[in-house]
């Protein structure tokens, strides 16, 4: 161990020995000082450790000791009672009991419902409103970080709360026999205050059987067996082609940013309605030719026959960084602000190296009629639907009206403004263009039978062509009556065929359900 | 060598009994607080108990759970005072009373757990996880009561580090040759029905080799440089043999895959580096290498990568490799401010912990849910009193060996508690290692035991002066004077 490496060179110019003696004399008095700043080092670091455990047990302290997985969470949620949870008219939708060993049981009534208020299961844990409002529902909220020590033994039932929902189960119920054997989702939603009357995909599931400890392994290892995936929530996570919907939302972000007017026409489409329109060497075709023949079209128009020229025209001149932009005002590219997870709707995949994402001008056309590498979820269509019913106004989307208990954290929730998406006018004019497209003779022959027969109905029907052989996508957004809209609905079909043949008349039967059980204006 | 640094540990014992106050006050405190924890653990119990079995209670037992074991403890830790008094040495009087009350709050929290978790049979005795804790920490307790007692030369220390680096890390070969295997690690060596993780004893060994080598060519380090080009560098030189040495127990530390004691290795070893020479630039130096091989690390070894992506993101895989990470933190949230009561916390799920390596890894998350935020700031606290002493111990010590002996144990304590509780507390990776004085283990608290009693040791104002320091042997230094000769 003694024979040391080679020597270093010297700095040359100084006197090693006697440095030496110097330095040994002042570093003996620095250690010290070295021992006092390594020291304040360990308290600063142990300061940290500090503010950890503060983060921890202060800031996230609630979050963590509700969250649904947490084990002291799961013990409760074994013995206690959860609140029940209703829907508008105060018919019940998830009851509880007990059984005869005295531990909780959870009953649901109705399958149609199942995609919203989720299931509370001891094996499978949770889904649905019974995750999201866990904490609520089994009393467990509103615990104050600084622990309520009174608590500490007692189970914590007598806090529970119930759940008020604005759905309807009436409309539920027929949205999910509407879409029979299909796979699908059905929105309605009040434009006015953003209140879900009914929120379907089919296939649904019976929640019953999961929360019943005698048959929740057979049922929930079948239904995740089931490759049509009836354990997902298709209208909030489920991600589709938008087809000729999405046109609205072109419309949106080409009148608000002002790209467009109403009365705007293209000299290039009339001539391109024949051979199509070339953008970037690829070729956009349009089937109307035969109802609109060589007239330039306005807004109105092509709304009218779903013209894929004039809108990507529209969208081309509104350009990739704006139309991203105003779809976001929408909800587009994050998750939304609702009570239940949501997936998130894009405009474009974002990979490309163009304005907003998009990969050229040929995607940016093909997404302006819903058809490039755009994804949308039912319950965001729903709300572009919305958002045009309520004069260019976007409510924040709700299911629970109200937390109903004694229980701290007990209110009623109001309809609240997300935000203005656009100018009144500019939702006029689109209003204007959905009802044509309902109502008016060229329009429908597009979407037959999503009129309302004695109220004035606006709308806009999708086909989504999914490439390859198959029947396309069939959606319908619309909302009803035009002159002041109570109701907005988006109908999604998986593989339904044309918008006009599945999801129009669908949707003109749910909005003739709704006006039925609230009376016509 | 003079006759002074003779080791002669027994020489000169004589009784001259001397109170010491502060220390006995302080462990005042420790018994009553021990004593109140044991009994509303008791109560706690009880009433959970009697609120699942639906049993009305007339009154509350307010005993212990395991009464005799901590009357066991509270008796040995007066039996120690009464031994430092009697013996009179004018050793710290905090020290103990903190490293006592550790001990005390871990020994209620292994009584607690469920017994079953680590039993070990004697014969037809079988002994369950207080009672085996209880067992280490009174040959803890002795450990610290003989070497603060009957250390009064360091000699035996200092003269031979380089024999003592060679034990250690003879030990580790052992290990890796002979270990057993447990999750991937080869850390624990078994002779007979005892077991234990010699890199709990290596880190003691390697703070008295770098405390050695450090004072002895300190002034050289701390002020020469070795010149490239622009680059003022390090001595490189003489850091080499004292690099060697790390990078060898830090290898090995590796490839036995325990990145806990590799981390506490580091950290010591850059901390005393910085307190021998005061260069800033050491330190700042050695982050970078740390960086470095953690960069390395992370893309050579699947175990790493795994632990690092885990700890970035537990939820990806809650059920999975992030269920402890994420059961630790629950129980940091059920705790709060003011904690659910010692034996209110962790509830059994299905009849298994949340959290299964509560008792090594994970004692902290344990007292975080039950005594709250305000008893993991008083742990912290506590564990901030030992290290703050130890330094004031360095600071004072008669000379540079001393000073960095006392500071090294210092930091060894003091950097462990710290890597153990911010993997609990998911500042940083979690990496298996224990929470000094808490955490179940013989080899952990033997190991700390070291370190207090060497720190009471080194802390005595009457103890001998130091051998005459000693000039470095190395070539270099004739080399040099020839060449200032010239």
């Amino acid at each position: 161990m003694t024979a040391g490496p080679e020597p270093p060179r010297a700095p040359g110019g100084r006197e090693a020995p006697i440095r030496d003696v110097r330095v040994r004399r002042r570093r003996s008095r620095a250690i010290g000082a070295n021992v006092f700043r390594t020291g304040i080092a360990v308290a600063c670091a142990f300061s940290i450790l500090a503010v950890g455990g503060g983060w921890w047990q202060v800031v996230e302290a609630q979050r963590l000791a509700t969250s649904p997985d947490n084990p002291a969470v799961i013990a409760i949620a074994r013995r206690s009672l959860r609140g029940p949870i209703v829907d508008r008219n105060g018919q019940w939708l998830a009851r509880s009991g007990r059984d005869d060993n005295g531990e909780a049981t959870r009953e649901y009534r109705d399958a149609t419902v199942s995609h919203v208020v989720g299931y509370a299961s001891r094996k499978y844990g949770t889904a649905g409103l019974e995750r999201a409002f866990n904490a609520e529902l089994l009393g467990l909220a509103g615990t104050d970080p600084f622990g309520d020590l009174t608590q500490k033994f007692n189970g914590p039932s007598d806090r529970r709360l119930g759940l008020q929902l604005s759905l309807d189960l009436r409309l539920q119920r027929a949205a999910i026999k509407a879409l029979g054997t299909d796979k699908g989702a059905v929105i309605m939603l009040d434009p006015r205050t953003g209140e879900i009357l009914a929120l379907a995909s089919t296939p649904t599931y019976d929640a019953s059987a999961i929360a019943d400890p005698a048959t929740a392994t057979k049922a929930f290892e079948r239904l995740q067996a089931d490759d049509d995936r009836p354990l997902l929530p298709r209208s909030t996570l489920g991600r589709y082609v938008p087809g000729s919907v999405f046109k609205i939302v072109t419309g949106i972000a080409a009148l608000d940013s002002g790209a467009v007017e109403p009365s705007t026409t293209f000299p290039e489409q009339p001539p391109a309605e024949a051979k199509g329109l070339v953008v970037e060497g690829f070729r956009i075709r349009d089937g109307h030719h035969p109802q609109a023949g060589d007239t330039a079209l306005d807004m109105t128009g092509a709304t009218e026959v779903s013209c894929n020229i004039w809108y990507a025209l529209a969208g081309l001149r509104t350009g990739g960084d704006r139309l991203v932009d105003e779809a976001a005002k929408l909800g587009f590219g994050a998750t939304l602000p609702f009570e239940l997870p949501t997936a998130i709707s894009s405009v474009t995949s974002g990979k490309g190296n163009g304005p907003g994402g998009f990969s050229d001008d040929a995607e940016l056309a093909s997404a302006s009629f819903g058809q490039g590498e755009t994804f949308v979820t039912p319950l965001q269509m729903a709300l572009v639907a919305s958002t045009v019913a309520n004069d260019g106004v976007l409510m924040k989307p709700h299911v629970v009206t109200a937390l109903t208990g004694e229980g701290p954290g007990a209110r009623v929730v109001s309809p609240e403004q997300w935000r203005r998406v656009m100018s009144e006018d500019d939702a006029r004019a689109l209003q204007a263009a959905m009802q044509e497209a309902v109502e008016v003779d060229l329009g429908r022959g597009f979407t037959p039978g999503a009129r309302v027969t004695g109220v004035s109905t606006a709308g806009k029907s999708g086909t989504a062509e999914l490439g390859g052989k198959g029947e396309p996508h069939s959606w319908f957004i619309g909302f009803a009556p035009v002159e002041n809209p109570k109701v907005a609905i988006a109908v999604l079909v998986e593989r339904g065929g044309r918008g006009g043949e599945r999801a129009a008349p669908l949707a003109g039967a749910m909005m003739a359900t709704y006006f039925e059980l609230y009376g016509k204006p | 060598m003079s006759a002074v640094a003779q080791a002669r540990p027994l020489a000169g014992f004589r009784l001259h009994p001397r109170p010491r106050t502060t220390e006995l006050a302080l462990l005042a405190l420790v018994a009553v607080t021990l004593a109140v924890g044991g009994a509303s653990l008791g109560a706690t119990q009880q009433l959970r108990e009697a609120t699942r079995t639906g049993v009305e209670l007339s009154a509350l037992d307010f005993t212990p759970p395991d009464a005799q074991g901590l009357l066991v403890y509270l008796g040995a830790l007066i039996t120690v005072h009464l031994a430092f008094v009697l013996a009179g040495r004018r050793t710290d009087q905090v020290l103990f009373p903190v490293a006592a009350m550790l001990g005390g709050i871990g020994l209620l929290l292994m009584q607690r757990l469920p017994q079953e978790l680590v039993t070990q049979s004697f014969g037809s005795a079988e002994l369950g996880l207080g009672q085996l804790q209880l067992a280490w920490l009174l040959v803890a307790l002795t450990v610290i009561t003989v070497l603060a007692l009957f250390v009064r030369s360091d000699a035996w220390l200092r003269t031979y580090k380089y024999t003592w680096a060679a034990v250690g890390i003879g030990l580790l070969l052992l290990v890796f040759v002979l270990g057993s295997e447990v999750n991937g690690a080869r850390l624990s060596l078994s002779v007979g029905p005892i077991s234990g993780q010699p890199s709990e004893l290596l880190k003691v060994i390697l703070v008295v080799f770098l405390a050695g080598y450090l004072s002895e060519n300190r002034a050289l380090l701390a002020d020469e440089s070795t010149r490239i080009g622009p680059l003022s560098l390090p001595p490189l030189p003489y850091l080499a043999p004292m690099v060697a040495m790390w990078a060898i127990a830090l290898g090995i530390v590796v490839v036995q895959r325990d990145l806990g004691a590799a981390l506490l290795f580091f950290a010591v070893f850059l901390g005393l580096l910085y307190i021998a020479t005061g260069r800033p630039s050491y330190v700042i130096g050695g982050l970078v290498l740390f960086v470095a091989g953690a960069f390395v690390l992370y893309n050579l070894f699947g175990h790493v990568q795994a632990r690092v992506d885990n700890w970035l993101d537990p939820w990806a895989d809650p059920q999975g490799a992030g269920f402890q990470v994420v059961q630790a933190l629950y129980a940091f949230g059920r705790g709060g401010i003011l904690g659910v009561g010692l034996g209110a916390g962790l509830p059994l799920i299905g009849g298994r912990l949340p959290v299964p390596a509560v008792h090594s890894d994970y004692p902290l998350a344990a007292l975080g849910e039950e005594l709250g935020l305000v008893g993991l700031l008083a742990i912290l606290g506590l564990y901030l009193v030992l290290v703050t002493r130890g330094l004031r111990i360095a600071a004072a010590g008669h000379d540079e060996f001393r000073s960095l002996l006392a500071a090294g144990l210092a930091l060894v304590i003091g950097v462990q508690a710290f890597i153990i509780a911010a993997g609990n507390l998911k500042l940083i990776p979690l990496t298996g290692i224990t929470l000094p004085f808490i955490s179940y283990g013989g080899s952990s608290l033997l190991a700390n035991a070291l370190v207090v009693g060497l720190l009471l040791a080194l802390s005595d104002r009457g103890s001998e002066p130091p051998p005459a320091p000693r000039d470095p042997r190395r070539p270099f230094r004739r080399f040099r004077l020839g060449r200032a000769r010239a």
